[in-house]
Parts: C-alpha cells; structure tokens; sequence
C-alpha cells in the first residue's frame, strides 16, 4: 500500500533467535565430530612391531618350522617365508610377526643371476637375496610366479627378484624393498633397514620418518 | 477385537491409508518385493549367527586340535567360533543360507533397478526413490564385505588386508582413516570387534532405515503403473490392494522363494573356513570379491602404476582404481533422473523401445561394467593361455571400450529394426480395417 517501506536497521527479534540457536546447534553438532578421533588407537611400537633392523635373525615364518633361523642350504628359487627375529628391551628373542609388513621372501639364486638394480653388497655373495614380501600395490602377500619371476595374487602385480624386485606386470608403483642381510654363523643375519619405500609409505621421507621414529623409541 | 483396537489406536485409518496400497500385478513389479525377503531373511539367520559368534581377534586355543601344553595351537577367537559354529547343528547350513540371501538381495536389486531403469520409472516424481535406492546398494556392498571379514580365516585377513590398503591410499587423509576406519594400524588388535560393529549394527540399522523410507516413499506415490492399466482405466491407479489380496501372492512368492534358497544353501556350500585356515602370510591364489564388486577388482587390475603429489598428497594409481573411477559409474547412476527434463509426473511404465537412446546407453553400461569383471579374471585369462602378461591390459582396455560402444550402435539399430516391423504392422492393421465395414 505505502510506495515507501521504512527499513528497520536493527535485525528482529526472531531473526535473531533463529540465527543464534542455528550457530549453537551447528558449532555443537560440529564439535561431536571430534569423538570419532577416539576410533583411532594410539600406535604403540613395541618390539613385536617393529621393522626388520641390524642385528636381527632371520627364521622361518611357516608354522611347522616358526622360529627357527633360516639356513643357506635350505634356499632355492622358490621363495621361503620368514620373520626378522630381535630382542626386547630384556634381550629375550622376540620374532617381530606383530606388523605384517615385516614379512620377507627369502631366495637363492645360481651366482651371477642376480643383477643390477640389486643391491648386490646387500646379499650374501650374490647369491642370497631377501626382500619384503608385501605387495607394494595393496598390500597383498606375494607368491612364486612362472619361471623366477614373483606374483601378486591379488592384482596380479609382478616382480623380478634377479633384478631388485622391479616390476614387470601389474599395477605396483614401487619394487619390493630389498633387506640387508649378511652370514654369520650359518644364520641369516639383517644389517640395515629396508634399503627402498615398503608396501604403506607413499614416499622416502615418510619411510624415513618412520626409521626415525622406532630409533628413537628402541634406543 | 478389531473395534476395541480400533477405538483406542485408530486402526482403520492406517487400514486406509497403507493396508489399501493397490499392487500392480506384473512379474516384473516382484524384483522390489524378492530383495526385501532377502533382507528379512538375512536378518533372521543373522541374528542366529551372531549369537554364537564370538567377536574377537585375540588367540585362544583351538578346541578342536589344541596341540601341546608347551606348544598350544592358537587361532584367533571370531575364526574359533566360525570353526565352532560349522560344528553346531545347522551352523553350516545357518552360514550358507545366509550368504546366498545376501547374493540374491544384491542379484534381486541389480534386476529391481534394470526395470525402474529400462521402464522410465525414475522419472518425476520418483528421483528421490531413485537415489535411495543406490544408497541402498552402495551400503548392501559394505555390509557385504564387513560379513566377509567377521570368519577372520586367511581370506578374510587377506581381503581385510587390500580394503585397509584401499581406506589408507585416500591422498591427505587416508593415513588418519584408515587406522580409525579398522582399530589401529592392520590388523589392529580390536579390529574384529570393530568390524563386527559395522555389519551388525551400523550397517543394517542404515539399510533397514533407508528400505523404510524407500517403501513409504512407494506408498505415497505410488507404483509406476504397467502399460495394461493405461488400456483398462486411463489415469486410474489399477492393481490388487495389499490386504487381503496381495498378501497371500506375497507369501507365496516369500515361501517359494525360501524354499529356492533353502534348497540351493543344502547342495551349494560356501567359504570353506577349514580350508583357508587362520589368518597366516601366505597368499591366496585366485583370491577374488563377490561378482558385485568384480568390476572394482577388474579396474585395480588394468589400471597401469602410476603416483603423484597434489598439495602434498599423494594420489596412486590404487586410489584411482579403487574409488575415483568407481566413482564414475556409481556417479553417472546418480545423474539418471536428472537427465530426464520432463515437468510432467510419470504415471505409466515406457516400453523401452520406444526410448531407444536411455534403452542402448543403459545396455551400454552394463557390457561396460561386464567387461570390467572380465577384466577381474586376467591372471586366470593369462593362466588358461587366452592372453599374454604383455598384451593383458590392452587387450582388455580396448574390450571395456569398445564393446559397449559396439553394443550401444547396435540396440539403436535393433530398435530401429523393431519399430519399422511394429509401424509396418499397424499400416497393414490400418489397411485391413476398412475390409471389416
């Protein structure tokens, strides 16, 4: 009817009840969000858990034989499973099977079979070789293949041992990680960590963060 | 009774309002109606199952070859109870009948949803109806797979071992997820609990929410009426209402269906637990997903490696495998009824002929989906001979592509075909009709 509406300045009084009782459900209802952090445990390492490190024994993984040190004579082409074995803070041997990407394929090969890219000071004379056995794809444990080369079942990611575990099939981005090892008392014995990213490291700094993290909690 | 009930809870009017709900008689308008019995089905044994199941990941002592005192025989406690429950009368059978419900209830609903599809029954005003039901699929695939998990043998640790590897490849946020998506870094010590509480709780309590919601909605507007009813009434609803009439059809249909599942659950075992064993480091060859989600598996397999940094993510060739291409199909799903511009309410199912480009894109994206399963058996392709570890992955790249823009050409040329035989006819019906004066 009135050509002109007069403005008021001042917000109503409902507007600004609704307004007010929005904001606080909202900023109430957002911060609910924060109890899923308590989904998440914290990650304690413990020696169970740890990585594969100098010093420790490699044994067998297969039930029949759990625990036992690897030996050079048992190895061939086709991959043996086994667990790096440490000791805990009271130097008890403790077989580190508490993360599944310690898990290692131990293999032998003919002397002058295994190449480049191999770290060849990190096998025993050129002839052992040991590397992680998860799939760096998914995660997958990795078993023999056709011939010498290694197969993912689970994609069907696959790996040449003789060279580095690089790929040759599949989607894996990254080769299997090669372990140090060297003999020592007829035993199979690791010198270092993983030499390259293991299967749930995107990149070396986040690998090496890690490195640094169980240094830190082991020494 | 029913006054005294009538007086105090005013049954009548619910008698009015849904009792009365007229059900169009087709075969094709069972699919809906075969998917809910399923899910009824797999509450029940469900429920059975989870009262002898035992929901932990801590070692106990195999009570059925324990070992030596000094070197006990430890497995986890959910795989201990799967053995346990095998053993139990009827506890196999139990297990089977469940597992062939859940794969008729996702084989029922792909069917359910071929016919809204082909039928234009997505149209205004049932697109809300449309996205609840992908919904509803979408969550029947989780719970799919968390009930994988729960027997905790090898192939459940291996298959939990890629779906944590899939929730960790998420770029930024993945290595927060996953570890609170399953319990800790894998195998977290509560993750079987963890799992647990999904398939049992979380996960039905949103599928049985969203079936609800998804027959209210059917209830208010109504089912999309077959093409007879347009002949007998025109714009009248036609179909025999629920009570009595369309009760006593469902429960044939419920009985005779159970009895199909019963009978396939007594030949047909499932997921050998003994055979697999418990969760050890050695794979398993030939491991596979249910046929649902062989076309995920199939894209993880063709995918070529690949991994970049955005904003300090890194985005893997997993990633991409596993949830943005995937996405692309679920997502084109999702589109369906907005593709439809119509302002008008749908009242009657569409002879899919007469839609010939929705009829070959939908045919299209079905042979694309079969070809990624395809896809999902390389290794045995490669094994049987059919192919080579070199040419796999083109070979199959160019079957995805290519066969469903084939098949796409020719269902427009097959309609094509179908109508000119149909107009053909009805000039000859038109030219025959005078002769009857």
């Amino acid at each position: 009817m009135t050509r002109y509406k007069k403005e008021d300045p001042e917000i109503t009084r409902r507007k600004f009840v609704n307004t007010a009782l929005g904001a606080s459900a909202a900023v109430g209802g957002l911060s609910l969000i924060s109890t899923l952090g308590a989904a998440n445990p914290v990650f304690r390492l413990t020696p169970a858990k740890a990585p594969p490190m100098e010093g420790d024994i490699i044994v067998h993984a297969d039930p029949q034989k759990f625990g036992q040190p690897v030996r050079p004579d048992e190895l061939s082409d086709k991959m043996i499973r086994a667990w790096p074995q440490g000791k805990d803070e009271n130097g008890a041997p403790v077989v580190r099977n508490g993360d599944p990407t310690s898990i290692l394929a131990v293999l032998r090969f003919p002397k002058g079979q295994i190449i480049e890219p191999t770290n060849l000071k990190a096998t025993v004379d050129g002839e052992i070789v040991v590397y992680g056995d998860r799939c760096t794809h998914a995660g997958c444990n990795v078993d023999d293949g056709e011939g010498d080369i290694l197969n993912c079942p689970c994609h069907s990611g696959q790996y040449d041992p003789k060279r580095g575990c690089k790929v040759v099939g599949g989607p894996p981005n990254h080769p299997l990680p090669q372990l140090p090892i060297k003999l020592e008392n007829n035993q199979l014995v690791v010198t270092g960590f993983f030499l390259s990213v293991p299967y749930g490291y995107n990149t070396e700094a986040e690998w090496e963060d890690y490195i640094k993290k169980v240094e830190a909690a082991l020494s | 009774m029913n006054q005294w009930l009538d007086e105090r809870l005013h049954i009548s009017r619910l008698n009015d309002k849904f009792l009365r709900k007229a059900f169009p008689v087709h075969h094709s308008f069972f699919l809906g109606e075969i998917t809910l019995f399923s899910l009824i089905v797999l509450i029940l044994t469900g429920i059975l199952l989870a009262l002898a199941y035992e929901p932990s990941n801590s070692l106990v002592v195999n009570s059925f070859d324990p070992g030596t005192a000094d070197k006990p025989n430890l497995i986890p406690a959910a795989y201990h109870s799967a053995l346990k429950i095998n053993a139990m009368p009827f506890g196999d059978m139990l297990r089977r009948i469940h597992h062939w419900s859940a794969n008729i209830m996702v084989a029922a609903s792909v069917i359910h949803m071929m016919r809204i599809y082909f039928t234009g029954a997505f149209k205004k005003p049932r697109e809300l109806n449309w996205w609840i039901g992908m919904m509803l699929m979408i969550f029947a695939a989780l719970t799919a797979v968390t009930g994988y998990i729960l027997p905790y043998d090898n192939y459940a640790y291996q298959t939990l071992g890629v779906v944590y590897a899939i929730t960790k490849s998420v770029p930024w946020v993945g290595n927060w997820l996953a570890p609170a998506a399953f319990a800790g870094q894998f195998p977290g010590d509560g993750v079987i609990p963890r799992i647990y509480g999904y398939h049992i709780m979380l996960l039905p309590m949103i599928l049985v929410a969203l079936t609800g919601a998804h027959m209210l909605i059917m209830i208010k507007q109504k089912h999309t009426q077959p093409r007879y009813a347009k002949r007998l009434a025109y714009k009248k609803i036609v179909g025999v209402p629920l009570m009595t009439q369309q009760t006593p059809i469902m429960l044939l249909l419920t009985l005779l269906f159970v009895g199909i599942i019963l009978m396939i659950s007594a030949f047909i075992p499932v997921h050998p637990v003994e055979y697999f064993g418990p969760p050890s480091s050695t794979p398993i060859s030939n491991i596979k997903p249910d046929w649902y989600l062989l076309w995920v598996f199939g894209a993880l397999a063709i995918i070529p490696p690949f991994g970049f940094s955005v904003l300090g993510g890194t985005i893997t060739a997993e990633f991409v495998g596993a949830m943005v291409f995937p996405a692309i199909p679920i997502g084109l799903m999702f589109l369906v009824p907005l593709l439809d511009r119509t302002k008008e309410n749908q009242y009657y199912a569409e002879n899919p002929t007469d839609h010939p480009v929705r009829l070959a894109a939908g045919v299209a994206f079905l042979t694309f989906m079969l070809a990624l399963s395809l896809a999902g058996y390389k290794p045995d392709l490669i094994a049987a001979g059919l192919l080579t570890t070199g040419n796999a992955n083109t070979v199959l790249w160019i079957i995805t592509i290519a066969s469903p823009v084939l098949l796409y050409f020719a269902t427009i040329g097959i309609v094509r075909g179908i109508r000119a035989l149909r107009e053909a006819d009805e000039r000859e019906s038109q030219a025959f009709a005078p002769a009857d004066d």
